[in-house]
């Protein structure tokens, strides 16, 4: 593989062909594709005659065939009389939404974690340091059998459940919330919703340029709140209240109506957000040490407040060490949900791969299925965070 | 604007009078001390005294609780499930299940080879730390390559003239220990081709490299386990059979290269192109550079990272409970579904596992601390 | 560097791995074990002690087909498996045999190239429930939350039966006994479904197994036994007929025991099974003691149900459907002649 020229070719005599680092280039790949080529045939080959002659089955049309089981939470309408292809999109979308939750929750764990080591109070500088040691340290498929078995199995029964004003109860079979209802005339409270948000860009734009052209700072966070909770609520009392609770109640032996949060999804989304919370806060407190001190001094000298030191000066220029570090971390929240599978979440690996496969035992189309799926997820985490990053890093050369 | 300047130290001699300079005060309270620390560390302000009081009434709620669960109410002497009575721990199953956690059903007689594997593990590993410095650099390579199959060599026998001890044997804390570094160890060298290879000129082997990274990167763990375990013996010639634990190794090996590429990938981007001109300019060939000039520097620069993902990979050996290896966890839960011990001992058991994981880490993350501190030879302000 | 890791995982794999031939009863016999595969831990089916000796009544069928091929029951070699893997093992040459409580069921027999060898135990789905709940009937759980043990036919079995009666369910898998039963003891679920096997391993490792029942309705019928590749008709032989002879033994009251005596002085067909004549072993292609090593040995079917699930073990399961035919069950074996 060498491609680096000889200094001592004699002037004037070609070098002999093999010598040529093109030529020797071209040869070396041409070897290592005639190589990986020939182990992919054998592979395949060998696959194909081992299924053959074990009378395995091969195809996608398992996909169409009546499922028959029953799963714990479906975002869309499912139950035993529906396909395959439907477990596959179930468990698809369990998966996102554990991988979202977990996103969102770890990120905002990690910040604070991350912040706190560099908190002035001394309890809570320890605090941050003895979270990160233990959790980072604890394989995760261990702290999901705490969360699930020790914790969550501390909840009390559903006749004796925690309840706030007849609305909210959180008992061992979950935690069970008001749904709301939507009736004629919801269309205009969500097109405000719709609306507010379209006017906070417009808004932060606006801001900007006002900053750039006069100075002049806004609060852009209060008036991006009220414009995003003020007008929805203005919509709703305008539109005379077009909605309706169903709140949950006891039937049987369980609650029925409302919206259910199944404790195996609390237990998964706890154990991962703080388990990834742990190595974000990390990459947070060196994102901070990162930026160096004559950064702060600088700041507070031309008389910035604290927060502002943090918000303004800090953490813009620690992002641009968080974040590539956060895009990995995201990463591997989405892989390690899979262990969803050993508390019994119906993600995509435990539905799919675990019953439907255990069903129809297709291995090799239902785990390449899988893994098309995972790789495409983390994929969209990957090229989202790197425009985020591009972003952030933009900003530290202007 | 004019103040007189009054010089500080002007003094008017006062004959036969001797300075008597006063003795030290003691700091004032509110600067040294244990009531000074208190405040400055945890009542500087009512927010932060209100923080420390709901943390000291957390901690003071359970922590007496746990202490009576662990030590106190719980139970140590016995032999069966009979001998835990009341609520405290049981530490007798522990007690009772400790050889098959810790070594799996590797035969009583032949334990000292387990021993002898393991302390060869900590030999090699502590290996830059005793050897004379001029042997260091190959002895201590070669020793790290040549580990896994001494290791493999001792434990399965044959090869010595010893008792065979087939793979089904092996198991508990100790494989978790032997898988984790081999696969470690192997996956290192390969991670590095692999980066190489990605950052090579030549298109095939660019595209070829990127495919293998970008998969042992993208996919989850457990899928990956899961091949081995289920879909690779499709990929072997029929009748070929190959061990599953020599499969998991495989998998966890390519799992670890392609974390490693991607750790090396972040290393190559901090050498400065200044060090590939100047060893061209002194005449090294491809290989020259690559292996002395650069390999260490990638290293030294990545090897904090190198030991995260040793880490991780070490934790994610626990995931093999799922594919049926008696690993640590997994010997665990067997324990669990024995029908002499069915009193429901999964906290102890959980609890047992993710301390001995903790120290493990936790010293693993120490050292890597240390050899950062003590490898950072860039310039400080 | 590249060639050298190469050669040295060639010579890895050529050392580790072995290859399967056509026959497998000549492979075992040169390679003097048997390598059987069987659950990761099932209580009184298959599970391994402190000091990791395998017991339970799935172990016992390996250890009779060594006793019948190699005289001795300890030369086997006990592959732990996964619900998930134990076909591709099994496929795979990986185990020679599947003695893990698989269901004998059309779809696995015919489309997966396996052979069911025979039943050595008739299981069916139960239900287990806290009798403070005050149910005496599964058509009571209407609603009802069910934490079920993920098997292969558990959770068809249940959606197909609620489904049959207009009920309503919410179904929790788990992927192990022990956090199935952790979490029917937690109150995560109302009732537990299982194998009625393992419904009584997982009622007596409940912290109070009084506080709990099992409802008397079975819904499934779970015939559970050994496993072989197709096409090896031998090798398919000497399993079968090693189970038969379990159960002839009980059959013909020779008991581990009894077995030497009864070689010579039983009665016909005693002394036919024990191999004292007749010529069966060798039809078989084994020692013409084959019979009397799994007897001596292992013991016959009564000893072994009664050791591993029965009134010698934690368990306490009574015979029910697992006893002989002429006393009320449905065990049943061909005669040995």
């Amino acid at each position: 593989m060498t491609n680096g020229t000889r200094p001592t070719q004699p002037a004037g005599s070609a070098p002999a062909f093999y010598n040529n680092p093109r030529f020797r280039a071209l040869f070396y790949q041409l070897l290592l594709v005639i190589g990986i080529g020939y182990l992919v045939f054998l592979i395949i080959s060998n696959t194909l005659a081992n299924m053959e002659s074990r009378g395995i089955q091969t195809g996608f049309d398992f996909l169409s065939t009546t499922a028959g089981f029953d799963i714990l939470m479906t975002l869309v309408d499912y139950d035993a009389t529906h396909t395959y292809f439907d477990t596959f999109i179930v468990g698809l979308l369990n998966t996102i939404l554990v991988g979202a939750i977990g996103i969102v929750l770890s990120t905002i764990i990690g910040f604070l974690m991350g912040v706190a080591y560099f908190s002035s109070n001394w309890l809570v500088q320890r605090l941050s340091v003895v979270y990160v040691e233990i959790f980072r340290n604890i394989p995760l498929l261990l702290q999901i059998f705490f969360w699930y078995f020790a914790v969550l199995a501390a909840l009390p029964s559903a006749r004796n459940s925690y309840s706030l004003g007849d609305a909210f109860f959180l008992n061992i079979r979950g935690l069970y919330l008001p749904k709301l209802i939507s009736e004629p005339g919801a269309g205009l409270v969500y097109g405000s919703i719709v609306a507010a948000i379209i006017g906070i860009f417009a808004l932060y734009r606006w801001a900007k340029r006002k900053q750039e052209l006069e100075g002049v700072q806004l609060p852009v966070l209060r008036l991006s709140l009220a414009l995003l909770i003020g007008l929805p609520l203005l919509a709703t009392l305008l539109s005379g209240i077009p909605f309706t609770l169903d709140y949950p109640q006891l039937k049987g032996f369980n609650f029925r109506g409302g919206i259910t949060v199944i404790p195996e999804l609390m237990a998964l989304a706890v154990a991962l957000s703080i388990y990834t919370g742990a190595f974000i806060a990390e990459a947070v407190r060196a994102g901070i040490q990162a930026v160096p001190h004559g950064q702060t001094e600088a700041a507070r000298s031309i008389g910035l407040k604290d927060s502002q030191i943090m918000k303004l000066i800090v953490v813009p220029q620690a992002m641009r060490v968080i974040v590539p570090m956060l895009n990995s971390e995201y990463q591997s929240l989405v892989k390690n949900s899979t262990l969803a599978t050993a508390i019994g979440y119906p993600d995509l690996f435990t539905v799919f791969v675990g019953t439907s496969l255990n069903q129809t035992g297709q291995a090799i189309e239902i785990v390449f299925m899988t893994l098309a799926v995972y790789f495409a997820i983390n994929m969209t985490i990957s090229f989202t965070m790197n425009w985020f990053n591009s972003k952030v890093s933009l900003a530290e050369r202007k | 604007m004019s103040h007189p300047v009054v010089p500080s130290d002007t003094t008017t001699p006062t004959g036969g009078r001797i300075f008597h300079p006063k003795a030290a005060e003691p700091a004032p309270v509110t600067v040294v001390g244990k009531q000074a620390w208190l405040k400055n560390n945890l009542f500087s302000s009512p927010l932060n005294s209100a923080i420390t009081l709901v943390l000291l009434a957390l901690l003071g709620s359970f922590i007496p609780a746990l202490a009576d669960w662990l030590f106190i109410s719980a139970h140590i002497s016995g032999q069966t499930q009979d001998a835990c009575t009341g609520d405290g721990a049981c530490w007798v199953f522990i007690k009772v299940w400790i050889q098959p956690l810790m070594y799996g059903n590797y035969p009583d007689a032949s334990l000292w080879r387990v021993n002898l594997s393991l302390i060869l593990l900590g030999a090699v590993l502590s290996s830059p730390y005793w050897l004379p410095p001029k042997l260091r650099n190959k002895v201590d390579i070669m020793l790290l390559l040549a580990f896994p199959f001494m290791a493999i060599i001792i434990l399965d026998g044959r090869l010595l003239g010893l008792e065979y001890v087939s793979t089904a044997y092996w198991g508990g804390f100790s494989l978790n220990l032997f898988l984790a570094s081999a696969s470690i160890i192997l996956g290192m060298p390969l991670g590095f081709l692999w980066a190489l290879g990605r950052r090579s000129n030549m298109p095939m082997a660019r595209s070829i490299c990127v495919v293998l990274i970008e998969f042992f990167r993208g996919v989850p763990v457990l899928a990956l386990f899961f091949m081995g375990s289920v879909m690779l013996p499709l990929f072997f010639p029929e009748g070929t059979n190959v061990d599953k634990l020599l499969r998991v190794w495989i998998v966890l090996t390519l799992f670890m290269a392609g974390y490693m590429a991607e750790v090396y990938r972040g290393g190559f981007q901090a050498i400065p192109s200044g060090q590939y001109e100047a060893s061209a300019a002194i005449g090294l060939s491809y290989w020259q550079t690559t292996l002395l000039v650069i390999l260490p520097q990638v290293i030294k620069v990545s090897m904090p990272n190198i030991l995260a993902t040793s880490v991780m990979l070490f934790k994610n050996t626990t995931f093999l409970m799922i594919i049926g290896i008696f690993e640590i966890l997994s010997t665990a839960q067997n324990a669990l579904t024995n029908s002499n011990w069915l009193g429901g001992f999964s906290t102890e058991a959980y609890l047992f596992v993710a301390v001995i994981y903790w120290i493990c880490c936790f010293s693993m993350s120490m050292v890597a601390t240390r050899i950062e501190r003590k490898l950072d030879t860039s310039h400080k302000s | 560097m590249l060639k050298q890791v190469t050669m040295a995982a060639t010579g890895l794999v050529l050392g580790l791995s072995m290859t399967a031939q056509a026959g497998t009863l000549e492979d075992v016999q040169k390679r003097g074990s048997v390598s059987c595969g069987v659950s990761t831990g099932l209580a009184g089916f298959s599970q391994k002690d402190e000091k990791g000796k395998w017991s339970g009544i799935d172990v016992d069928v390996c250890r009779a087909v060594a006793a019948a091929v190699l005289g001795d029951s300890d030369k086997v070699q006990y592959k732990p498996l996964t619900a998930k893997e134990r076909f591709t093992a099994l496929q795979s040459g990986e185990v020679d045999m599947l003695s893990r409580n698989t269901t004998w069921t059309l779809t696995r027999d015919v489309s997966l190239g396996l052979n069911f060898a025979g039943v050595n135990y008739y299981d069916g789905q139960g239900f287990m429930v806290s009798k403070s709940l005050g149910v005496s009937s599964v058509n009571d759980l209407d609603g009802a939350a069910v934490c079920i043990q993920a098997g292969t036919t558990t959770e068809l079995n249940l959606a197909d039966y609620f489904r049959a009666h207009g009920m309503k369910y919410t179904a929790i898998t788990f992927d192990t006994s022990d956090q199935t039963r952790s979490g029917f003891e937690s109150g995560r679920c109302d009732v537990l479904t299982s194998d009625q096997s393992q419904l009584y391993a997982l009622r007596i490792g409940l912290k109070k197994p009084s506080s709990a029942m099992v409802l008397p309705e079975v819904i499934s019928k779970e015939p559970l036994g050994p496993v072989v590749r197709q096409g090896d008709d031998a090798w398919f032989n000497v399993v079968k007929w090693s189970l038969a002879a379990l159960i002839e033994a009980e059959f013909l009251n020779v008991t581990s025991s009894t077995a030497s005596k009864l070689a010579k002085s039983g009665t016909p067909e005693q002394q036919r099974l024990l191999g004292n004549t007749g010529d069966a072993g060798s039809k078989l292609g084994l020692d013409a003691k084959w019979a009397y090593n799994i007897v001596s040995q292992v013991g016959n079917y009564s000893e072994v149900f009664e050791r591993n699930v029965g009134s010698g073990s934690p368990l306490k399961i009574a015979r029910g459907l697992n006893a002989q035919w002429n006393k009320g069950g449905i065990m049943y074996s061909n005669p040995i002649r």
